[in-house]
């Protein structure tokens, strides 16, 4: 009986059932077959309400969705450019990091892609990079920067983390201090190759004037506050993150409203409700996840698994190589967000018993799905960047592999060489 | 009369889906308010309202909830979707029905087991923060559970008779 039950519940997950209801269905079947009363359900769920860091997610988020709907992608890129664009690689370089600071001031929620690459791309191409190099360029840019505070995937890996007492000791500051290096790791990678890959194109620079820098900053005189306080704020401990959300969703709000006045009081309504049904779809399979993995624990399926694993995977080195390409695989069929919430519940007590550092694996975990948005056949940039410039999508496969190998040797870096993650860590 | 009944539906989905709107958008912008305000008072003035916090983690169940009833309208729910792009057409449609109904059951479940616990908290009489009852604050399980689960079944039976047009 409960076997044709699991049976059925797999078969609706592949024909395409929301996931919330495939964790839902599963979880009670688990309670119903452990003879525990179902309304643990509606109790499971409430946990939404008694995690203070959860208050981050829709703030963070709704920051991010104004930002993408104003000029600040513009602005950004035009004081990146007077700041870094005298180095050699010029513009590729600037394109990197102005995605990797805007991934991480939207949280990382995927608009980097939407907001940033319809304005780099003509002008990659206007600076004479090849067609394919710009391409691959802006598809792979659009997940850069999920290392970085506020990075909201990060956020969720801890609050899971933190649920579970094989993690009690993450904290999202720390985690946050953790994406640092390896975030830099792919910044400079990525780099590193498109001044390789360039060596025989002629690339114009921008010289590099006070004038122009001045011109800029005037320009963005009141979003540079912006990273400022998020990013001291919160690793100077002085804001808790749910603070910082909190003043950058009513800063943001303001300036962009009332002071750059690029985003419409009409809008706003259209926007809220666009950025919330993100939030919701996340907290629902959070809420729901919380309950199926209380299940699991209870049934000590994490041991059990690891049991397992331990007659094939002897050691720490295979299992994370086992590790990276399991999440490749799964980044390429799961969304982050639903990912983490479902995937680390079973990963982390494994790896732990692997020895590896619980903020290590979460470095590692999002790094690697960070390539999954890439991988084809079904990585998310990809189908957003072929419909964003109207290309057809083995174009895109083509001029994003190379990237995707660069990153991917970031990745076997960042989980082999512990010491990136955790050196600032005592 | 099947006309009229229809229109008077779809009169009715139209007015719960502005009120969705309105409800959501105040809930957040109360959210921002109220958080930016206890950053303000406990830096400033040392205090700030005492039943700011909970108020506040009560409210993002609250959007998270609302904000998955408004991503029902139009199936916009996160899946794994392996098979169903791979279906020839009339096999997808017969898929569509056939998912739409399972998540209606499911969420139907959701709610009948999700209201016997607020009724059950509304008998004990427990308190959230602030002398406000819990059950008010965790009304919004079953209210969410039941309104998506009324939506999957439209769009279930809406595929069914080709006449789904992506809002419901």
């Amino acid at each position: 009986m409960s076997i044709l039950l699991i049976c059925i519940i797999i078969l609706f997950a592949f024909l395409g059932a929301p996931l919330f209801s495939i964790i839902i269905a599963a979880a009670m079947t688990g309670f119903y077959f452990s003879d525990i009363d179902l309304s643990v359900m509606a109790i499971e769920l409430y946990r939404i309400a008694d995690t203070p860091i959860l208050i981050a997610l829709p703030l963070f988020t709704f920051a991010g969705y104004i930002l993408s709907r104003s000029n600040t992608s513009e602005r950004l890129v035009r004081l990146t450019q007077a700041l870094l664009g005298w180095i050699p690689g010029g513009l590729a370089i600037v394109a990197f990091v102005v995605c990797a600071v805007f991934t991480a001031l939207t949280g990382a929620s995927g608009v980097t892609i939407v907001a940033m690459g319809a304005l780099l791309y003509p002008a990659l191409k206007q600076a004479g990079y090849k067609d394919n190099f710009s391409l691959g360029l802006v598809t792979t840019s659009g997940s850069l920067g999920l290392l970085l505070p506020p990075s909201l995937p990060l956020i969720l890996y801890g609050v899971i983390a933190q649920q579970m007492d094989a993690g009690q000791a993450v904290s999202i500051e720390k985690l946050f201090i953790a994406g640092i290096l390896p975030a830099l790791l792919m910044i400079v990678l990525l780099s590193l190759w498109s001044i390789w890959a360039n060596r025989k194109t002629p690339v114009p620079l921008t010289p590099f004037t006070l004038k122009n820098v001045l011109a800029t900053v005037r320009e963005s005189i009141w979003e540079i506050p912006l990273p400022v306080f998020v990013f001291t704020g919160v690793y100077s401990g002085y804001f808790a993150v749910s603070e910082a959300a909190a003043v950058t969703a009513m800063y943001v709000l303001i300036i962009e409203v009332l002071v750059y006045r690029e985003v419409k009081l009409s809008d706003l309504s259209g926007i809220i409700r666009e950025s919330m049904v993100m939030v919701g779809g996340i907290l629902l399979i959070l809420g729901v996840c919380l309950a199926f993995t209380n299940f699991l624990i209870d049934a000590e399926v994490p041991m059990k698994i690891f049991n397992a694993c331990k007659i094939f995977i002897g050691s720490k080195f295979l299992f994370l190589i086992l590790l990276n390409i399991f999440l490749l695989i799964l980044g390429t069929m799961l969304d982050i967000f639903s990912a983490i919430i479902i995937m680390v519940p079973l990963i982390l007590p494994i790896a732990q018993e692997y020895g590896v550092d619980p903020i290590h694996l979460g470095i590692i975990f999002l790094a690697n799905m960070q390539i999954g948005y890439l991988t084809p056949p079904v990585g998310m940039n990809l189908f957003i960047a072929g419909y964003r410039f109207n290309k057809p999508i083995i174009e895109i496969y083509r001029a994003t592999i190379p990237f995707m190998m660069v990153l991917l040797l970031a990745v076997l870096i960042i989980t082999y060489w512990p010491w990136l993650s955790l050196v600032f860590i005592s | 009369m099947a006309g009229k009944a229809i229109d008077l539906i779809r009169q009715g989905i139209r007015i719960l889906q502005k009120a969705e709107d309105s409800v959501l958008i105040g809930l957040l912008l109360l959210m921002v308010f109220i958080a930016v305000s206890q950053i303000f008072l406990r830096n400033l003035f040392d205090s700030g309202l005492s039943f700011g916090d909970e108020l506040i983690r009560v409210l993002v169940l609250w959007i998270s909830l609302m904000g998955a009833m408004v991503a029902s309208r139009n199936n916009s729910h996160v899946n794994i979707d392996l098979i169903s792009r791979y279906l020839p057409g009339h096999i997808k449609k017969f898929s569509t029905v056939l998912v739409g109904f399972f998540t209606s059951v499911i969420c139907a479940l959701m709610s009948w087991f999700s209201f016997n616990f607020v009724m059950m908290e509304k008998s004990e009489g427990v308190i959230a923060f602030s002398g406000i009852p819990a059950w008010i604050c965790e009304s919004i399980i079953p209210v969410s559970f039941a309104i998506i689960s009324i939506r999957y079944l439209l769009i279930s039976f809406a595929t069914f008779f080709n006449s789904y047009k992506q809002n419901v």
